[in-house]
């Protein structure tokens, strides 16, 4: 370290990257060679926009630069636009790395736009249910869904699905379009709670079909404009929102219901043909770490996906626990999802 | 028309006399080209490949499914209802501003563009304060009884005529001014001097040589309004099933690109068609351009 000491001149990148090498040296290993060859390279990833955008860019993205020389940003993009430029992209991917909530990773793979993510050595911590056995794609945060109410509107807190078709609530309900993910899955949780399920969805279809009156949005943004009118009390949406909602001074709370909070798990995957394939590994490596994952839970309420992350007991109390999730089948989910779009803009949109 | 002038070079040569017309189309015609028709063709390939190598499955699947009629008849109502309020409303104010004399028409003019300066996702979350059960206008409208108890705008049909129709407006407005700005008042004069009331002599003159003007803008507010996605989707929520919605849809959401790609078929045929008819009704090509 004395070199560094004795010359004022040198820059805090060289700084990095010396330390870099020191500690790979004391650790044994020899990335030092690939830390000095990724300065100056660009890696682009999409991701979900937000406030955990900007914590990942600054916990992860912002210190892979710092660390390596190179530039590491990401571009808000819902996970179906995601796919879409994945797809349309195939040959010659502008983005090298993709972030998907809505199962799109298995289909990524299934169509041969992805490539293992190789040197990412915390992927081995992560569950095996919780990766790609092939190791194309990796979860790194869970979002809980269950129900949003107006804490001030709904004297006893809602447990269940149930709740939606208490009567002194009709007119006061709204819920997603089928088009958005958590509207998927309150149709599937419907149908759960009437008998059926991913496998048998006519139950929750003629449960929905119970809830006439209430109102749909698309975009996840009403959520705030529809609590802030003061009409709407309840829907089902994630503990995220409920936490940005109340930020913005709404007095909303959020419950997991009794049959289970819906999973949504969020992965990263790297595109095929990218060039950046190693730096993207390191960068998943990064978002699978202690550091990060603590910082999400903290910030966006997303559940940690590594179990030897241990989150500090104040935040712990906020994320739910594992045994509180309900884990959709998102592969049936998905290949049903044509028929049951079309049978929902017949049967539930026409109103 | 032009031909009085022969185009000539600086040394006095005849320059064959399709070339100046071909140059000056040069640009737009490569942007048109390269950025439109091209991919159009794309589009068009893709939607009539299922089951491939050609085949018209996907629409089939369209034409044959009262569902998919039913969006493509709303779609089109909409630009109807659209294109009517527009020009209800923008005809008036076209002519108030034309026939204004005074130095604050350009402001006035800017004034009636500021709906085009806003996004259509900050417009809309302005038209959900309004039209939602507990907004103004849907409290106003059942106040009046004109709307059951529980009524809200937002959500439905009308809210999305009423919110495109706001955006829509300036195109009309600024089409039919540039219009009727160049018709002569002495017409008018004239139709009043014989004998026309000043409201029959706008209709016997103005609104006739303001054909051209109304046949464009309504084709800008027709064809905007039937591909609109952002507002419908926004405002309309759940009802908002329209041809450009359920393209997105496809897309996106289902991932069924021949059939996006024959409803976007679908939609452009129908849009030129109704071009051609309006235009041929409204006879746009005897009137005079100024």
């Amino acid at each position: 370290m004395s070199a560094s000491t004795s010359s004022r001149t040198i820059n805090r990148r060289a700084l990095f990257s010396l330390a870099g090498a020191a500690g790979a040296a004391a650790a044994g290993l020899s990335p030092a060679f690939a830390q000095a060859q990724f300065r100056g390279r660009e890696l682009v990833s999409s991701s979900f926009g937000g406030p955990g955008m900007e914590i990942m860019q600054r916990v992860v993205f912002d210190a892979f630069g710092a660390r390596t020389g190179a530039r590491a940003t990401q571009v808000p993009l819902l996970s179906a636009q995601a796919f879409a430029r994945m797809r349309a992209e195939k040959d010659n991917p502008q983005l090298d790395m993709y972030m998907f909530s809505g199962g799109q990773e298995v289909t990524a793979k299934a169509e041969g736009l992805t490539q293992p993510i190789v040197g990412a050595s915390r992927m081995s911590q992560i569950p095996a249910n919780l990766r790609d056995p092939d190791g194309h794609w990796v979860v790194w945060g869970v979002i809980a869904e269950g129900i949003l109410y107006r804490t001030d509107k709904i004297a006893n807190p809602p447990t269940s699905y149930a709740d939606f078709f208490r009567p002194e609530l009709q007119g006061h309900i709204a819920f997603p379009h089928i088009t958005n993910g958590y509207g998927m899955d309150f149709l599937v949780m419907l149908a759960r709670m009437n008998g059926g399920g991913e496998r048998n969805i006519d139950p929750g279809f003629e449960a929905m079909k119970r809830l006439r009156g209430a109102s749909i949005f698309r975009a996840p943004t009403d959520v705030q404009t529809l609590f802030s009118q003061g009409d709407i009390w309840m829907l089902p949406y994630d503990a995220a929102t409920a936490v940005r909602s109340n930020r913005m001074g709404l007095p909303v709370a959020f419950a997991t219901p009794r049959e289970g909070a819906p999973a949504v798990f969020l992965t990263a995957c790297i595109a095929k043909n990218s060039r950046n394939a190693e730096m993207a590994a390191q960068i998943i490596d990064g978002l699978l770490g202690a550091e990060s994952q603590i910082a999400i839970a903290r910030e966006v309420v997303w559940g940690p996906s590594n179990p030897t992350v241990q989150l500090p007991a104040d935040i712990a109390a906020t994320v739910a626990r594992p045994d509180q999730l309900a884990v959709l089948d998102r592969d049936a989910i998905n290949a049903a999802r044509p028929q049951w779009a079309e049978r929902w803009n017949r049967e539930i949109a026409g109103g | 028309m032009g031909g009085a002038l022969e185009p000539r070079d600086r040394r006095g040569l005849i320059l064959p006399k399709w070339l100046p017309p071909a140059l000056l189309l040069l640009p737009a015609a490569l942007v048109f080209g390269g950025l439109f028709v091209w991919p159009q063709l794309g589009l068009f390939a893709t939607s009539v490949a299922s089951p491939p190598p050609i085949g018209f499955a996907t629409y089939q699947r369209f034409l044959g499914d009262s569902f998919y009629v039913a969006v493509l008849v709303r779609t089109l109502s909409l630009g109807a209802c659209v294109t009517l309020v527009c020009l209800i409303c923008g005809f008036p104010l076209a002519f108030f501003l034309a026939r204004l004399e005074s130095r604050w028409v350009p402001f006035l003019i800017m004034i009636v563009s500021f709906p085009l300066w806003v996004s259509a996702v900050v417009r809309s979350f302005a038209w959900m304060v309004l039209l939602l059960r507990n907004g103004l206008v849907s409290i106003w409208l059942r106040d009046a009884g004109l709307a059951p108890a529980g009524f809200q705008l937002m959500y439905s049909f009308a809210g999305i005529v009423i919110a495109l129709a706001q955006v829509l407006l300036p195109l009309m407005v600024i089409t039919l001014y540039a219009v009727i700005k160049g018709i002569d008042r002495d017409l008018e004069n004239a139709a009043m001097n014989l004998g026309a009331s000043p409201g029959r002599a706008v209709c016997l003159v103005t609104l006739r040589l303001a054909r051209g003007g109304i046949f464009a803008g309504s084709l800008l507010v027709f064809s905007l309004s039937i591909s609109a996605f952002a507002t419908p989707s926004l405002v309309g929520g759940a009802t908002a099933q329209l041809m450009a919605v359920a393209i997105y849809e496809q897309t996106l959401e289902i991932n069924d690109w021949p059939f996006a790609a024959t409803i976007s078929a679908i939609l452009l045929a129908i849009a030129l068609s109704v071009a051609l008819v309006y235009g041929r009704l409204i006879d746009g090509r005897n009137v005079p351009v100024r």
